[in-house]
């Protein structure tokens, strides 16, 4: 046990380098998807029937591929394909891409979820289609989507290992393979490795308990 | 869009066996997929039961256990299984491999992937079969027990019938995220649809490259899409005939990992 511990201070700032790199492909991917998916969301409301299409589309394209095509498409289909396209933007974008998918299906669910009565009501009070969408339908959809968004987020944290996995990105996971192939101390190595992830987890399992526990509707 | 569509760059397709080729990887994948989900349902409905265990002590070192794998990413799992595992248990799966299985199943790392696997996806699968049994009403199990029914007669007949039937829809998302995560075997050196994909648009033996790998991952894609498109359908009409037959209505478990919770349309 005392020469894992060793491992951990010998190799710290590696380890944490590679926490780092993680936690910024987390938080990017996340943004990215947030951004996509509550376009697609919206393409899958709208009063168009091609543009419910289209947002079927991608939603079924995006869910039904393995991340790890996607990131080889990303990054090494473009780049054979005369396109000089960078890591970090091909690790971002094909994990942002992928969760956005799972964003736009949870964030649609919420907006049917909001009883019809509701939208009748605002109508009838007055309010026209895009304040209904604003004051009434998002607010309430928004609250049942706290705990569905929070597993995507926590399974999009597990996600981002596979971008380390198949591209030069220096995460959590890499940093200890290269610890573990130097060291050949490969269970010390994977053991703080899985630590860090479990960190992440964990705290992002706390926050979104946090979330509902404010905002979530109890039925 | 012109590199894309260019008919040479989509001439690998139909030349040699290269398709053929991709598609026995892909098969590897799908008996990886088939392996695991079988042995991933047994052990996640034990897991499940343990921890709903009246035992609880027993109850928390099961959802302990539960929690750790579920919250691990999967890539990490099978890394650490495969370079983990004693030699000796790779040389015996070898050993009891049933000869029907592709080749590429039947090699010592695939059992690291599978065990990696497993032990990710019978976490998971625990979990949803834990919703899907505690979703029941209380008075079902109150009056099994009032029937003078046993323990193993209460699941049988009542508790599990009913809850199981809850879960398929979690439990099909979680098959075809099982499906995806197959892929990742590759980084152990299996030569699953992945790799025989890389093998495809690597550099050949004059140095020149093989196949265009935007063109070949597409086509991986597609095959990935249109197996697990057919799963989801499969489901939605297992779900539809139930309900028909049974009357009920089927309310999915909201909440889990990497999938998507449908709430009801109203």
């Amino acid at each position: 046990m005392s020469s894992w511990i060793e491992l951990l201070t010998e190799n710290f700032d590696a380890l944490a380098s590679g926490f780092w790199v993680t936690c910024r492909l987390v938080v990017g991917s996340f943004l990215l998807a947030a951004i996509v998916g509550t376009f697609v969301a919206a393409l899958r409301v709208a009063p168009s029937k091609w543009l419910q299409r289209a947002g079927g589309v991608y939603v079924e394209t995006f869910r039904n591929i393995p991340l790890l095509v996607l990131l080889f498409i990303a990054y090494f289909g473009l780049r054979r394909a005369g396109l000089p396209i960078n890591t970090w933007t091909a690790g971002i974008s094909a994990l942002g891409l992928y969760t956005a998918a799972y964003v736009a299906e949870v964030l649609r669910s919420g907006v049917f979820a909001v009883s019809r009565g509701q939208i009748e009501a605002a109508l009838s009070l007055g309010f026209d289609q895009r304040e209904t969408l604003r004051r009434i339908v998002l607010p309430q959809a928004m609250r049942t989507v706290i705990s569905p968004l929070g597993s995507i987020t926590i399974a999009m944290i597990k996600n981002s290992v596979i971008v380390g996995g198949a591209v030069a990105i220096n995460d959590l996971l890499k940093e200890s393979r290269i610890i573990a192939s130097r060291t050949f101390e490969t269970e010390a190595a994977f053991f703080w490795a899985a630590v860090g992830y479990l960190l992440l987890t964990v705290a992002a399992t706390l926050a979104i308990r946090r979330l509902e526990h404010r905002y979530a509707i109890r039925r | 869009m012109g590199y894309l569509f260019d008919p040479d760059n989509w001439e690998w397709l139909v030349t040699e066996n290269n398709f053929q080729f991709l598609l026995e990887g892909f098969l590897v994948n799908v008996q990886i997929a088939l392996i695991a989900l079988v042995c991933s349902l047994i052990l996640g409905l034990a897991l499940a039961l343990g921890r709903l265990s009246r035992n609880k002590p027993f109850a928390f070192v099961v959802g302990l256990w539960v929690d750790v794998w579920r919250n691990l990413p999967v890539l990490l799992v099978i890394l650490y299984v495969y370079l983990a595992m004693p030699t000796s248990w790779r040389d015996f799966y070898e050993d009891v491999a049933p000869p029907f299985l592709s080749e590429a199943v039947q090699s010592g790392r695939v059992f690291a992937a599978l065990l990696a696997l497993v032990l990710y996806n019978s976490a998971v699968l625990a979990e949803i079969m834990r919703a899907g049994i505690q979703s029941l009403d209380r008075g079902q199990n109150e009056a099994a027990v009032a029937l003078g029914l046993t323990y193993w007669q209460r699941m049988r007949l009542v508790i599990l019938p009913q809850g199981l039937r809850r879960m398929l829809p979690a439990t099909v998302s979680q098959l075809i995220t099982l499906n995806k995560d197959t892929t990742l075997v590759y980084i152990i050196a299996i030569e699953e649809v992945s790799r025989r994909g890389r093998i495809l648009t690597g550099f050949n033996f004059f140095g020149g490259v093989q196949a265009p790998l935007l063109q070949v991952f597409l086509v991986i894609g597609l095959m990935f899409i249109v197996t697990n498109l057919a799963l989801s359908r499969l489901s939605r009409r297992l779900e539809i005939r139930e309900r028909r037959r049974s009357g009920t209505t089927v309310r999915p478990i909201e909440g889990l990992e990497d999938q998507v919770a449908t709430a009801e349309a109203r």
